[in-house]
């Protein structure tokens, strides 16, 4: 307790003077009346309680005297030290939304618990304070901006809820911090539970305060999951993997369904920390989707249901154009779920005829029969051009390989031959140099391509101060178009492993199956494309809930990004082509909600760790104005009960009378 | 009433006039003119024929002329003396004996007097005195009318003209029926007095005796105020009716005929 303004105590000289006027104003004004009889009578009867007489005699007096103390004790501000307050002037919240926030182990979840501590403490700042509001979800958010309207942050905070995905509580970091530095005196509050990644050395400016949120870690987690047909095709099996989180051994029983039927269940011991894998391989054939879930009680449900699909696309066909050539077709061969037919560009030439040619472009289907494959249904979907290049400038739909092409196309330039380049990749994390290694790989030499706009190079040949490129990728025209520059006769890398590896990863991306490169598993929120056969005007997409989208496709391209809830999503277009992807709550940071008491690796810019709770002043100047206020209306009424009770006597005489 | 002369009022008495009353037995000393000898000639004995005797009686008007009673708008006062003089004059009229009595501080000399006097004539000297009357001092209502009581050679009707604004009127009140007045309470009082238009912190000032008490005059204290008067008045009306006596509140804005022809008359004041 202290005041701010001890000199306003000195006002207290007033007091003496408002009982002196006091005195001096109980001289009465006198009044002859003929008889002081009656007045007697009645002054005797009021003289009983004289007590209570003598005191609202004075009344008026001491409620002046109240009125004048809470005004100067107002005017002194005086002030109490809270311990959970702070003095900060303006107060930036950070409130983690991410999925392991929505944990039960802090009921009713961690991020209402989260919520009511960030009430409580806008509640308990002084009312100059400035609040700036940041959830940290998957992208940091800012909910309220410097605000000093209390309720403004409260409708924030009731709108908030958790995400299932990760939570970018660096990204609020940062925000926060950017904001503290323009504002001196600023305190940054991270309401947490810790399961964050932050960088190595995060600078905050302002001081910055970690509430952590959550007690429990006992958390135990599907964390992946697929569902493949066996090798035979009679059936189907499913893996499901399951992590043990917390610090204690756990006992689950996993539910396995396939299309929703009830088909195994497994009891499963985990350690700590370990995980248990579970292969369910006696599935009914053609099973299209597998939902596991961990039955029991952990401290986060979000994570003990799982889905997997298996989208029945059939093989892709696949036309390769060559003069003959082993190597290709034995790799090709070889990979699962394509269907090659093999035509000879002489045949090919032979069908087309001279006066079509000459007669200009008619077309593609026309144009190539052959390569609409065994049956008239089965679009071709990869074209592989090996060392030959089509005199027509229209080539039928589908994704395109040209391999050593010799001369150049509507697509790309040749412009000569590069000798014994040196083969480099671009980004070994490429996902089409996935697993290759270049290093041990000769070439002789290869075309020279000069780099068309749409394409990105994949793997470049230094040939001395030249890089030319020899692997290139890239979408023109609604196609997927790769270019591998060399001849594969004329280096050595068929006989290494990269060579399958890289026309594995080469058909995977040219032909992703008939379901259009739809990947079977997403994360939360995380977008999913569709390649769209040409002429599909509307696809439809149904959500876990049952609620359908209706989407309209592009060039020949869906992306559908609102994968927010996790599930089974269903996508239909065309007549009855189906396909499935589940979204999944795959992630051990989010699986693992032992909350942190200290966030990892961060440090407070000019005020490191200021972690212990702050004293700060609490000002009582507004009560004490608000009772100085009430006392004054009461004293002012009292002053004038007269008039008051005679207008309140005459309007009951007067509804009495009416009634 | 009995009274000395033969007036026009019934008296108590029997005596002599045209209207009997009674027979008794003759008793020696009786008058031989008064025994009725058809009654003897039938029953042989001696019966006195009585008859009601009608003889003149004294009308007292006593007024108070305390200071308290100079109040007020209309005067009390004022108000009082043209009620005397209007009654004096009725009871003159009436062959009665009118005496009027003052109360005021000095009431014992002879300028608060007027002695018993008969007859239409002297209608002009009553009217004269009263207007000679103001009003002084305090009145000792208690002491004045015990002594009046006392003091009255003939009881008779009694006219009290007073606002009874006093602790002692109650014994006052109490000498007067024991001596066999037949009292009348004309209780005057001012509008100022009935209603007072007062507000805000005073010092009330007793204009008769100086004193003062120190009041807030606000809602509640004036409703207060009018209740303790209306249980005063209930409070003289009772007293007054268990001795007989009649009780007239009267206020100073009631008209002076009103008063005199209506409401006198409705409480048999005047016949």
């Amino acid at each position: 307790m202290g005041f701010l303004a001890p000199g306003a105590l000195a006002l207290a000289a007033i007091v003496p003077v408002i009982v002196a006027m006091y005195l001096l104003k109980l001289r009465r004004t006198e009044q002859a009346v003929s008889s002081l009889y009656l007045w007697r009578r009645m002054v005797r009867d009021l003289e009983a309680n004289a007590p209570w007489q003598r005191l609202r005699r004075n009344l008026l007096l001491i409620l002046q005297l109240l009125f004048l103390g809470a005004l100067i004790l107002a005017l002194a501000r005086p002030f109490t030290w809270g311990s959970e307050a702070s003095s900060g002037q303006v107060v930036i919240l950070i409130l983690d939304t991410s999925a392991s926030m929505s944990a039960i182990d802090v009921p009713p979840s961690r991020l209402e618990s989260a919520k009511a501590l960030a009430r409580q403490w806008v509640d308990s700042q002084p009312n100059s304070t400035r609040f700036t509001l940041i959830t940290a979800g998957a992208g940091a958010q800012v909910l309220v901006a410097s605000s000093q309207d209390r309720h403004q942050v409260h409708r924030a905070l009731d709108g908030i809820q958790a995400t299932a995905g990760g939570g970018d509580l660096a990204a609020a970091i940062e925000l926060a911090s950017a904001v503290a530095a323009r504002q001196p005196d600023s305190l940054i509050v991270v309401l947490s539970d810790g399961r964050v990644s932050l960088p190595e050395r995060l600078a905050v400016k302002g001081r910055l305060r970690y509430v952590p949120v959550g007690q429990s870690g006992q958390n135990q987690a599907i964390s992946a999951m697929s569902l493949e047909p066996n090798a035979g095709g009679e059936s189907s099996i499913a893996f499901v993997q399951v992590n043990n989180y917390g610090d204690a051994p756990a006992r689950r029983r996993l539910d396995l369904y396939a299309d929703g039927q009830l088909v195994n269940a497994f009891d499963l011991e985990i350690a700590p920390g370990d995980q248990s894998t579970v292969i369910a391989d006696a599935l009914p054939q053609g099973t299209q989707v597998v939902e596991a879930q961990l039955l029991g009680q952990d401290v986060l449900p979000l994570d003990d249901i799982a889905w997997a699909v298996y989208n029945d696309s059939g093989p892709t066909a696949v036309t390769l154009i060559t003069e003959g050539n082993l190597f290709l077709e034995t790799a090709l061969s070889l990979l699962p779920g394509l269907q090659v037919t093999t035509v000879r560009p002489a045949d090919l030439e032979e069908g087309w005829g001279d006066g079509q040619l000459s007669e200009g472009l008619p077309e593609g289907g026309d144009l190539l029969p052959q390569l609409s494959g065994p049956t008239d249904s089965m679009v071709s979907r990869l074209i592989i051009f090996d060392a030959y290049v089509p005199v027509a400038a229209s080539l039928p739909s589908g994704n395109l390989l040209y391999i050593a092409p010799p001369r150049s196309t509507q697509y790309f330039t040749v412009t000569g031959t590069v000798e014994q380049p040196v083969p480099r990749p671009v980004d070994p994390e490429d996902p089409l140099l996935s697993h290759v290694n270049l290093a041990e790989v000769g070439i002789l030499d290869a075309a020279h391509i000069s780099l068309p706009d749409w394409a990105r190079p994949v793997i470049v040949g230094y040939a001395g101060s030249e890089a030319v490129p020899l692997l290139l990728s890239g979408e023109r025209d609604g196609r997927r178009i790769a270019v591998l520059a060399y001849d594969l006769r004329r280096t050595d890398m068929p006989l290494q492993v990269a060579f399958p590896l890289l026309l594995a990863n080469l058909t995977a991306w040219l032909a992703p199956g008939s379901v259009g490169g739809l990947p079977t598993q997403v994360a939360p929120g995380a977008g999913v494309s569709l390649s769209v056969p040409p002429g599909i005007e509307e696809v439809g997409v149904t959500r876990p809930d049952g609620t359908g989208v209706s989407l309209v496709p592009g060039t020949g391209q869906l992306v559908f990004a609102d994968t927010a809830k996790l599930g089974v999503y269903e996508i239909a277009w065309g007549q009855a082509e189906r396909a499935r992807f589940a979204v999944n709550f795959f992630s051990p940071q989010e699986s693992q909600v032992q909350p942190a008491q200290v966030l990892p690796g961060l440090a407070s810019g000019g005020d490191p760790r200021d972690e212990s709770p702050q004293a700060a002043r609490r000002e009582w100047w507004r009560p004490l104005a608000l009772v100085a206020l009430a006392l004054l209306a009461v004293e002012w009424l009292l002053y004038q009960r007269a008039s008051v009770a005679r207008l309140w006597g005459e309007t009951r005489q007067l509804v009495r009378g009416k009634t | 009433m009995a009274g000395q002369l033969q007036g026009e009022r019934r008296s108590p008495k029997r005596g002599q006039s045209v209207e009997f009353a009674d027979f008794r037995l003759y008793a020696r000393g009786d008058d031989f003119r008064r025994i009725d000898w058809n009654a003897y000639a039938r029953l042989e004995r001696l019966f006195i024929k009585l008859f009601v005797e009608e003889e003149d009686l004294t009308v007292h008007l006593l007024v108070d002329t305390s200071r308290s009673m100079d109040w007020g708008q209309p005067n009390k006062l004022w108000y009082a003396v043209r009620a005397a003089g209007a009654l004096g004059y009725v009871a003159l009229v009436g062959l009665d004996r009118v005496t009027v009595t003052a109360f005021g501080e000095d009431a014992n000399d002879s300028a608060g007097y007027f002695p018993p006097r008969r007859g239409k004539a002297q209608a002009q000297a009553l009217f004269s005195f009263l207007q000679t009357l103001t009003a002084r001092g305090r009145t000792d209502l208690a002491g004045r009318l015990r002594s009046y009581a006392a003091l009255a050679a003939q009881p008779g009707p009694l006219l009290l003209f007073s606002d009874l604004l006093d602790e002692s009127w109650a014994e006052g009140l109490r000498a007067l029926a024991r001596r066999g007045f037949e009292v009348t309470v004309m209780h005057i009082l001012a509008p100022d007095e009935v209603d007072p238009q007062l507000t805000g912190d005073l010092k009330l000032r007793d204009v008769e005796t100086g004193a003062d008490i120190e009041i807030t005059a606000d809602y509640e204290l004036l409703s207060r105020y009018r209740a303790g008067l209306a249980a005063w008045q209930a409070e003289l009306r009772r007293f007054c009716g268990a001795r007989g006596m009649h009780y007239v509140p009267v206020e100073t804005t009631i008209p002076f005929e009103e008063l005199l022809f209506a409401w006198l008359r409705q409480r048999g004041v005047l016949k």
